[in-house]
């Protein structure tokens, strides 16, 4: 371990403490993955900290730049794998700026249909594996019961339970029907439902409240600072959401629906309740989203006819640069693809929420206790294959 | 065991040191298998509880119904299992820890009165033994601790030193409650005192307040959620066994399962009667002219109804442990000190107030 | 402000070596000389009428002739955004092994970029100049080379642990043929321009067995005491 050199302990005095030093990871069972953070602490008390990720790094931006377009909508998948849709959406909208092409309107409202979905999945195990981290484990279960029903119903779409490759460039790789709608409203008056069950079991539970409430604070400015995007940053008061400001898909200009902040409510703004909550609020932000995008969506095709030579002969772009962000459950990802005209990108980037979020850890660690550390970490919400790619 | 002694030395003709011998033999031996048996049911039941709670079946594969053998089997492996010690650890150490942290607890079990005689060593000072006996177990985590060379094991030892001696204060104090209006340190006098009048806990508020804060702190000195902070498994991995496998961690995990049942049987016997049953005479039942039952099914029907109260109050804790989040180091703390300590010194001074002015919801 | 406001905006402030609007791709953006970036994203990030509060991200790009890095900033305040360039150009020969360019790091002005700068560096080899904490971010810090660089040669082995993987595209102008001839041209396998690890086993790989106790892979259970 290197050194860490932020806290110094006074050793000029008659009686001092040294401090341990901690490795945080990269196995342990609340990193949410393979991150690994050195800690320093004295006694319970972390006095210092540095995050260390890369144990998951698979070269998705290299495999970019030697695949086709279309090949690396199912690597997207495997970036942030609690959100594959999202990811897919991304890219598809990246690929489609540097074509110059509009997906077909149902197409579009689609997509919002099976990324509010996805969006709730993602929130779930968030909330889910927060209980965990945090000494709770039942919650995790009836979040995993939900979760379960949406996978069920994306696979009837697309034929995969968590890596879909279903939102492609161009538009959707298959259409929907009035009785798969009817299944997604159903779960949708279902999980309202559940919703209220879950904040029976954890969010009002009052060692639950004194465990985030004041932890982690991460204030407005430092989330600015440090790039925090989607349910971290609006928990610091700010309120800002892609989809409501910059449009990326038409529908999202047409739906009515709110963007929860933090507000403070049991601590001070931008704490670890505040993350949590805000999160679970979206998730009811998202069931809306839905009930409109079903009542509303056009007929049409799903696909765009002239994209289907896609499958035959590789795109070729003219050359040119695109840069996409859309908002993901964890913050805005966003691609950035360079094109000189060849059959596949000579860059390839993805600028991922997590990375960013997780980027303000080593400062919000000093000064927590090491169970805090743990609730900090849960409330980033981190996918490692995204931080890694 | 006195019986015992005398029915080894009278019956079979063993003498002095052979009939004692022998008496500790099989006590010892009934008293393993017993903690053996329930630990593995104990096991089953929280796997069954949490399932249950969980929205799941738990294990359902093992023994066909319901998957009653899934302990056994665990038992099993775990005893084939490959005995891994830390090339880094202090190994007598490393070795002796689990064997410390059982015998405390183990110990325990001799002063539990299981029914009408059935107690295995009937001391004048039970409760006062219970309480030293039990502290003999954090000796033994400290080891295993310290000895794993682990850093996660090494804050779960001291966490657990912290925790469990802070816990001592209130876990003694509520216990001096029962004490106080019973005015005997045996256990077995408790039961019949409240043969005779009822139910302890009913005795007055201060007394649910006594047993209320018994109950927290005993949860808290058997590491249960949500004071599981020693194994804390999402900050700690495991805590002070993270190190430990197989056989030997298996010994950690009976502790935790026989401190669970000891605690709840104090509980039980300390505020819910014990093995009796509120104003029956059950040693009457012998008599032909009421029930005529054999002094066996009397001591059965005794078991039984401790079990019950027991096993309802290990249910509790399982089902506490299945909702809670955990608290943090500090919030342990707090609780122990700035909140059960006052309430518990409240309950004793109001019990001593209530005894002297014969108050109470059935004065004695 | 669109773009084109930005950029007269920061003339008028008096920031040298702001280029001109480039709209030729979907994302316009504007070339600045890397002397006076820093100078740049200060105005951008502090001045009311941009508000650029949001370093978006930071991209390396290898291209024939330069290496380009963008920086893509955004504004919560104003909603809108600005895709700023800095090109490094490629010297004569300049190859992976021979050419890291140095742009001065932002790091300081936007916390963001700590850490998009570290990973610039780490798949790229853009050195940041005068970065607070710069090391490699997703590869070992032991690691040899900029991965995505055009040029780099996959390394035959790491840490002992054989890697047989070459690096030939699936597309290539050429079609099939092109691929098995680049194919030919490098066995997978071979020895390349990473030096083999010193705790390397595999003599076809350059190493020697290890000889000493010390550095010795343990992978036989017999071993082990």
């Amino acid at each position: 371990m290197e050194a860490l050199e932020m806290y110094t302990v006074d050793r000029t005095s008659d009686v001092y403490t040294e401090e341990l030093r901690l490795n945080l990871g990269p196995q342990h069972p609340s990193t949410h993955g393979v991150l690994r953070v050195e800690l320093q602490m004295d006694g319970e008390i972390i006095t210092a900290a540095r995050s260390d990720i890369g144990y998951l790094h698979r070269c998705a931006e290299k495999i970019g730049e030697n695949v086709t377009y279309l090949q690396y909508t199912p690597y997207t998948d495997r970036m942030d794998y609690l959100a594959s849709m999202n990811n897919n959406l991304a890219w598809s909208l990246t690929v489609e700026k540097l074509l110059d092409i509009e997906a077909p309107e149902r197409s579009q409202w689609i997509r919002v249909l099976v990324v509010e979905l996805n969006r709730i999945a993602s929130h779930l195990i968030a909330f889910g594996t927060y209980g965990i981290d945090l000494g709770a484990n039942t919650p995790f279960f009836y979040a995993f019961r939900e979760r379960e029903s949406i996978m069920a119903l994306l696979e009837k779409i697309s034929g995969a339970r968590m890596l879909y490759n279903f939102i492609r460039p161009g538009g959707v790789a298959n259409d929907i029907d009035d009785a798969w709608m009817d299944e997604v409203l159903a779960f949708c008056d279902d999980f309202d439902k559940r919703w209220d069950e879950y904040n029976r079991i954890l969010t009002n539970n009052h060692i639950f409240i004194k465990r985030t409430a004041n932890i982690g604070i991460l204030t407005k400015e430092m989330a600015l600072a440090y790039g925090c995007t989607g349910p971290v940053l609006r928990a610091s008061g700010v309120k800002w959401d892609l989809r409501r400001d910059i449009p990326y898909l038409k529908p999202y200009d047409e739906i009515e629906f709110d963007v929860p902040v933090g507000m403070g409510t049991h601590g001070t703004l931008g704490d670890c309740w505040d993350r949590y909550w805000v999160r679970m609020r979206e998730m009811r932000e998202c069931t809306s989203i839905i009930r409109q995008a079903i009542a509303a969506i056009p007929d049409g095709v799903h696909m765009e006819k002239k994209m289907e030579r896609m499958y035959k002969t590789p795109l070729t772009p003219e050359p040119g640069e695109a840069y996409m962000r859309c908002e993901n459950p964890r913050g805005e990802l966003a691609f950035y693809a360079v094109s000189e005209g060849g059959k596949s990108p000579i860059r390839c980037r993805a600028r991922a929420p997590s990375f960013c979020n997780l980027s303000v850890l080593d400062k919000l660690l000093p000064g927590t206790m090491l169970a805090d550390g743990v609730a900090v970490i849960g409330s980033l919400d981190i996918v490692l294959g995204e931080v890694d790619r | 065991m006195e019986t015992l002694i005398g029915v080894f030395e009278q019956q079979l003709g063993l003498e002095g040191v052979w009939a004692l011998s022998a008496a500790y033999s099989v006590c010892i031996g009934s008293l393993l298998g017993f903690i053996t048996v329930y630990a593995m049911f104990a096991i089953w039941m929280e796997r069954k509880v949490a399932a249950h709670m969980q929205v799941r079946m738990g294990p359902m594969e093992t023994g066909a119904w319901h998957g009653w053998a899934q302990s056994i089997a665990d038992a099993v492996k775990l005893l084939f299992k490959e005995d891994i010690i830390p090339s880094q650890s202090n190994k007598v150490m490393f070795w002796i820890a689990p064997a410390v942290v059982f015998c405390g607890v183990f110990a325990g079990f001799i002063v539990i009165p299981f029914a009408l005689g059935l107690q295995i060593a009937d001391l004048n000072l039970g409760i006062f033994f219970l309480i030293s006996i039990a502290s003999i177990e954090v000796i033994g985590v400290i080891m295993a601790g310290w000895a794993s060379n682990s850093k996660y094991s090494l804050f779960g030892a001291i966490r657990e030193a912290a925790q469990v001696v802070s816990y001592e204060i209130p876990t003694a104090t509520a216990l001096l409650v029962p004490i106080l209006v019973v005015g005997s340190f045996r256990l077995d006098d408790f039961n019949l005192w409240q043969e005779a009048n009822g139910w302890l806990i009913f005795h007055s508020p201060w007394m649910m307040l006594a047993g209320l804060v018994f109950f927290i702190s005993s949860l808290a000195g058997c590491k249960r959620a949500p004071f599981d902070l020693p194994e804390a498994e999402s900050e700690l991995v495991s805590g002070f066994h993270t190190e430990y496998s197989g056989m030997r961690f298996s010994f950690f995990f009976l502790e935790e399962y026989a401190s669970m049942f000891v605690a709840s049987a104090v509980m039980a016997t300390l505020w819910f009667g014990g093995w009796t049953i509120p104003f029956v005479d059950m040693s009457t039942w012998t008599d032909p002219d009421s029930f005529g039952l054999s002094d066996v099914a009397v001591t059965s029907i005794g078991i039984v109804v401790l079990l019950a109260k027991t096993f309802f109050f290990i249910f509790v804790q399982m089902w506490l442990r299945w909702t809670l989040p955990r608290l943090r180091v500090d919030q342990v703390m707090t609780l122990g000190y700035k909140y059960l300590v006052p309430w518990g010194f409240v309950a004793l001074v109001m019990t001593a107030i209530f005894k002297y002015y014969g108050w109470g919801w059935f004065p004695n | 402000m669109n773009e084109s406001e930005i950029i007269s905006r920061m003339r008028e402030a008096g920031l040298g070596g702001v280029g001109e609007l480039d709209t030729s791709a979907a994302d316009p953006f504007v070339v600045i000389e890397a002397d006076s970036l820093r100078a740049a994203m200060l105005f951008l990030r502090d001045d009311e009428a941009c508000a650029m509060e949001m370093m978006h991200c930071v991209t390396a790009t290898e291209r024939k002739a330069s290496i380009e890095v963008v920086y893509h900033l955004c504004s919560y305040e104003h909603h809108h955004s600005l895709t700023v360039k800095v090109i490094c150009e490629r010297p004569e020969g300049g190859t992976h092994d021979n050419w890291r360019p140095a742009v001065p790091t932002v790091a300081d002005i936007y916390a963001a970029a700590n850490w998009h700068e570290r990973e610039q560096y780490d798949l790229l080899g853009v050195i940041f100049t005068d970065h607070p904490d710069f090391r490699r971010i997703l590869l070992p810090q032991e690691w040899i080379g900029h991965p995505l660089r055009k040029d780099y040669i996959y390394p035959s082995e790491h840490g002992g642990i054989p890697l047989e993987l070459d690096a030939i595209p699936l597309y290539m102008e050429g079609g099939e043929e092109a691929v098995a001839a680049k194919k030919a041209e490098r066995p997978a396998g071979e020895p390349l321009n990473q030096p083999p690890s010193k705790y390397s086993a595999r003599p076809d790989a350059g190493g020697k067995a290890p000889e000493s106790s010390e550095g010795k892979v343990n992978n036989s259970r017999d071993s082990a005491h």
